[in-house]
């Protein structure tokens, strides 16, 4: 991937509508990386307000994520999201859809806190004063005033992960994605930021392995080798993926399979 | 490790980005015209009690001069075998004079303020159609990503030292590249996430 993303000729006027139910509509999606086929077959309609993804290592929870910012494009099939193809709505995306990563080390991009909220604001058209005292109100307003200053390297794994959420929730977008969120975190932190999360006005999608952060979502995808192998409510799914993990645990373990 | 930033609000933090920026310039251009001790001197504790003011933060600061000695020490043994060692310590002087002031610089001023001060001498590019925010945000990155660079350094030479016993510095190399270029991707994907280096005004 280029380290510049590409320049966007956006029109000045929008094409997303950020209030269009379902906000994604994937038909017969697919994706191939490097001629392997990474997601197949993708029919679903996004409308919930939170929205869990479980599978395996490898299953492509993280590449059907990325097409929901268009991170990723799809190779066939028909994807629209906020009512508008896919390739029509990448340019206001990051406008509408916040991304959280797995490693905060790899997501903030300035050397302060401060810095690294009003980031979000500047990129909406904010000058740097108003961006500034923006970030220092809604860092405020979020109970982390005393952090503004701090540089982002000293920062425990929690707070980098809550400044990261934080930086994105700035830009007000109605869609949170959240690749893994939790994997670095400690339980304390771990049960903030999830129940920060849940209190969210946005639309959530989260991707984890711990099952138990689902409490209270409203769908659960479950992906196998880029197929969706079960879609609905969390009890059921969650129930028969833990039953087939059971089942893949007795199997003698396989560690080539991991 | 050594902080980027001294938080706080000090009388250097409150001086405009661009003077600080312009003074360090200037008095780098002046010092190239001097090389006699009785000048270089005073301006080394010039510049070390400009450190000095910012309280015992501002002192830790000149540990900075630690991960440079063997630089200077090289320059210095350089001019020792021509047979110009006074000549190399005036160098060596000027130098850490110079690199303290830039560092006294880049710590007491917020990098957005930087990358504004900075960002004019860049609009030039904009006639041929490439954004001045990019290498002003290109910078941030640099200084962002220095300390955790040193960081996954640090832990690849654990790894190794783990299953060798040894330290294995040069052999570090190649793995160490491959993760910085995995990280600017992952950085890149991040940055685009948030409308990229152009924003989502234009």
């Amino acid at each position: 991937m280029a380290f510049w993303p590409r320049k966007s000729k956006q029109n000045e006027t929008r094409v997303c509508d950020p209030d269009a139910k379902p906000f994604a509509v994937f038909e017969n999606v697919g994706l191939e990386i490097a001629e392997r086929s990474v997601l197949t077959g993708l029919t679903l309609r996004l409308t919930e307000d939170r929205i869990g993804v479980i599978g395996l290592n490898g299953s492509g929870k993280s590449t059907f994520v990325r097409l929901l910012n268009g991170l990723r494009t799809p190779s066939s099939g028909e994807l629209s999201l906020f009512g508008v193809p896919a390739t029509l709505a990448e340019p206001e995306l990051p406008r509408h859809v916040g991304f959280v990563f797995q490693n905060p080390d790899h997501q903030a991009i300035f050397p302060t806190v401060e810095e690294e909220i009003a980031f979000g604001l500047t990129q909406l058209g904010s000058d740097k004063d108003e961006s500034r005292s923006r970030a220092r109100a809604f860092l405020a307003t979020h109970g982390c005033e005393a952090l503004a200053d701090r540089p982002i390297s000293e920062l425990s794994e929690g707070q980098k992960q809550l400044i990261c959420i934080l930086a994105v929730l700035v830009m007000e977008p109605r869609l949170l994605v959240l690749d893994e969120p939790m994997t670095s975190l400690d339980a304390l932190a771990t049960s903030r930021i999830r129940s920060m999360l849940m209190s969210l006005p946005q639309k959530i999608v989260l991707v984890s392995h711990d099952l138990s952060h689902f409490e209270g979502f409203d769908r659960i995808f479950w992906l196998e080798e880029g197929r969706l192998r079960m879609d609905g409510p969390p009890h059921e799914v969650l129930a028969a993926y833990r039953a087939d993990l059971d089942i893949k645990l007795n199997n003698k373990l396989e560690l080539v399979a991991l | 490790m050594i902080a980027m930033q001294i938080p706080g609000d000090t009388w250097a933090h409150r001086l405009p980005a661009g003077l600080k920026l312009v003074a360090v310039a200037v008095a780098s251009i002046l010092l190239f015209q001097v090389s006699s001790f009785w000048t270089l001197l005073p301006c080394l504790a010039a510049v070390i009690s400009l450190y000095a003011s910012l309280g015992r933060q501002g002192l830790a600061q000149l540990k900075l001069l630690r991960g440079l000695s063997v630089l200077l020490a090289c320059l210095l043994a350089l001019h020792w075998l021509s047979g110009t060692l006074l000549e190399g310590f005036a160098i060596i002087l000027r130098l850490i004079i110079m690199i303290l002031a830039a560092n006294f610089v880049s710590v007491t001023t917020r990098m957005d303020d930087m990358m504004a001060a900075v960002q004019p001498l860049f609009r030039p590019l904009e006639w041929l159609g490439i954004s001045s925010r990019k290498p002003a945000l290109g910078v941030t990155l640099v200084l962002r990503f220095t300390p955790y660079m040193l960081q996954v350094f640090s832990m690849l030479q654990e790894a190794y030292r783990a299953r060798t016993g040894s330290s294995g510095s040069w052999r570090l190399l190649a793995p160490f590249a491959i993760q910085s270029l995995r990280m600017s991707d992952h950085v890149a994907e991040a940055l685009k996430a948030r409308g990229g280096s152009d924003g989502l005004t234009r």
